[in-house]
């Protein structure tokens, strides 16, 4: 009962007026990105970082957090409108949402991928609160063997439920591990590979590799193949679902939810996975699969809200253990260090007004974006019809000035253009640069503790199997590098992800 | 090239060979310790060995199994979206942010051939008083705003 007083305290702190502005903004730059195809949340956090550094740690926490389960909102709108999904985890909306509007059912559609999402925010949330302190407790009982063997396994297993070739994954990793570094060694105060330039003295800055890998690489990436969009011309009218529609969709919104709460918690998990697996798995146990891919509203329920439950509960190993689970993560957890906020269990414990005002103004901003996406409907199918070629030289002097304003440094914004040549670079030969993002934030600390774990052994590597959650976690995470590499396993992989290019 | 059968891969695999090799080559003078005291030279030191044997296995692969083959490029998209970035970061000190920004959104129109110029002077006088609207007059954060201007 303790953790729901904490999160009416948390209530309390959300609903000040300066951070319901926040929330309010987050979710607003959230719908619009996530209704927006071209950017997706990752590159507009990785842009928005920077400004943050001047809020409170909690109202930027939940800004950031707004703009990425608003963009869960957002997408479902373009996906549905006109097929084109506005980010990734609605990929799957596109298929049945559609063809929802195309028979004349655009704002049912919308209502129930609404409703259904918030139902999940909701849902989502009570599982943090009840979740996320035992875990943390659990965590505070770590030594420096048990975390590395948990970021470890954290890398690893963000590798086997990410796409794409697993050694590329891993020399993605080794690659985030290597840049992490750079600098001044925390240890004994030598310096690393910073080529005598004083600037990287501090390492290299997380902003312009987040941003360049992400929003630079992505933007040329972007203008080079422009297609021109259709916006279904059809307006939007009646927004009640039907009742048949409403009787077929709460139980697909129940499970959904619940797909997405479990998978979003799971390293390597998140938003996106979650709406591919809930899509799946609603096929497969419907009496009549045949609907799905025709505009079935189970197809539309299922993996909105599953996508949305999944943004939320991947802040629980973030907060509880201070592992990010995916890139978004890695972004959020950024957004804490700059603020010099050691993400990990001490955060409820030390920053009890973070946590729970964050996981509070879940609750509040869900509230907001309902209101967001369905009565002012009218204006984000309005933006669809913005040029893209106006857009993205905004976007671009945005990056810049963020950059540049943070530590006034020139040597940052080149570093921006460096890594957004490596960004392009990396998404050409189909190298995804997420995990590079995940062992940059998670490299110095793997180090520490790395060394520590040594010194406490007297130097025997076998401190990590001899402590049995150090062993347990090390097995798990060997046993996802043999499961990805089993032929029977890759096959189902691709399988997974055939939809999503 | 009909002999590779995944040039992506390959490509990959000698990018992430040259950084460790690279990396290997700046942390080498660094003290690498024992393992039960570790020196600043370790940790960089294993990864570079592990990123070179993972690169070579990359490159392995690739020539191995079949792949798609490359993707196109777009130079002129690359070269111009890049040379906005660098045009900020050389004028952002000297000549103020207004040059800078007004600059970059020029050269960053440059990169789409359709682009007509009062649409990027458009977007680049408004994205300049914005900017010094919000940040330098807003925020109070310190740069320059002409040429002569002061920072603070």
């Amino acid at each position: 009962m303790d953790s729901f007083v904490s999160l009416f305290h948390g209530l309390f702190i959300a609903l000040q007026p300066g951070n319901v502005v926040y929330c309010l903004i987050g979710t607003l730059v959230g719908t619009l990105i996530g209704v927006l195809p071209g950017i997706g949340p990752l590159s507009a956090i990785a842009i928005l970082l920077p400004i943050t550094f001047y809020l409170e740690p909690v109202s930027a926490l939940i800004m950031l957090a707004g703009i990425y389960y608003g963009a869960q909102y957002g997408g479902s709108t373009s996906a549905i409108l006109i097929n084109i999904p506005g980010e990734n985890s609605s990929v799957v909306t596109c298929l049945d949402g559609h063809q929802m509007a195309r028979r004349g059912r655009a704002g049912s559609a919308l209502a129930v991928a609404a409703l259904a999402s918030l139902f999940a925010g909701i849902f989502a949330t009570i599982v943090i609160t009840l979740f996320a302190p035992p875990v943390s407790r659990l965590a505070l009982m770590f030594g420096p063997a048990e975390y590395f063997s948990l970021m470890v396994l954290g890398l690893i297993a963000a590798i086997v439920l990410a796409h794409g070739s697993v050694l590329k994954a891993l020399g993605m990793i080794l690659l985030g591990l290597l840049l992490g570094c750079v600098g001044t060694d925390v240890a004994s105060g030598s310096l690393r590979m910073a080529l005598g330039i004083p600037e990287l003295f501090d390492g290299i800055g997380f902003i312009p590799l987040a941003m360049g890998l992400f929003g630079v690489g992505e933007i040329i990436r972007n203008i080079e193949n422009e297609h021109h969009q259709s916006v279904l011309e059809a307006r939007v009218r009646n927004l009640w679902p039907s009742a048949e529609e409403f009787r077929r969709a709460w139980p697909a919104a129940t499970r959904g939810t619940l797909i997405g709460s479990v998978l979003g918690i799971l390293p390597g998990g998140g938003a996106m996975l979650s709406s591919f697996a809930a899509y799946t798995i609603e096929k497969k146990i419907s009496k009549e699969p045949g609907r799905f891919g025709k505009g079935a509203v189970e197809g539309v329920a299922a993996p909105e809200a599953a996508n949305n439950a999944g943004a939320q509960t991947s802040f629980i190993p973030l907060l509880t253990l201070g592992i990010p689970s995916n890139a978004m993560m890695a972004l959020m957890a950024g957004a804490l260090l700059i603020h010099g906020i050691q993400p990990g269990p001490r955060v409820i414990t030390n920053n009890p007004e973070i946590f729970w005002g964050l996981i509070a103004s879940m609750l509040v901003g869900n509230a907001l974006l309902v209101v967001i996406n369905l009565p002012l409907i009218g204006i984000w199918t309005q933006l669809l019809r913005v040029p893209y070629h106006l857009f993205y030289p905004m976007i671009l002097v945005f990056c810049c000035i963020g950059v540049y304003t943070v530590n006034s440094s020139v040597l940052d914004v080149m570093l921006l253009m460096i890594f957004g040549f490596f960004g392009y670079m990396f998404i050409k030969w189909q190298c995804e640069p997420a995990p590079l993002l995940l062992a940059f934030i998670l490299g110095p600390l793997m180090e520490e503790n790395l060394r520590r774990a040594m010194e406490v052994s007297y130097g025997d590597p076998a401190i990590f199997v001899t402590r049995p959650i150090s062993a347990v976690l090390l097995i798990a995470a060997a046993g996802c590098l043999v499961l990805v590499l089993l032929p029977a396993f890759q096959r189902t992989r691709e399988v997974a992800f055939q939809d999503e290019s | 090239m009909s002999r590779i059968k995944n040039p992506n891969d390959v490509m990959v695999g000698i990018v992430l060979v040259a950084i460790a090799v690279f990396a290997l080559i700046l942390a080498w003078h660094l003290n690498v310790g024992t393992v039960d005291a570790m020196g600043p030279g370790f940790f960089p030191r294993m990864l570079a060995f592990i990123e070179i044997g993972l690169g070579l296995a990359i490159i392995g692969q690739g020539l191995v199994t079949e792949g798609e083959p490359f993707e196109r490029w777009f130079p002129r998209q690359i070269f111009f979206v890049l040379a906005s970035i660098a045009f900020f970061a050389l004028t952002i000190d000297r000549l103020g942010v207004v040059i800078a920004v007004v600059g970059m959104v020029f050269v960053a129109c440059l990169a789409r051939r359709q682009t007509r110029f009062h649409e990027a002077a458009l977007v680049a006088v408004g994205m300049a008083v914005f900017i010094v609207l919000v940040f330098r007059v807003g925020l109070g954060l310190p740069m320059r705003v002409w040429p002569m201007g002061n920072v603070y």
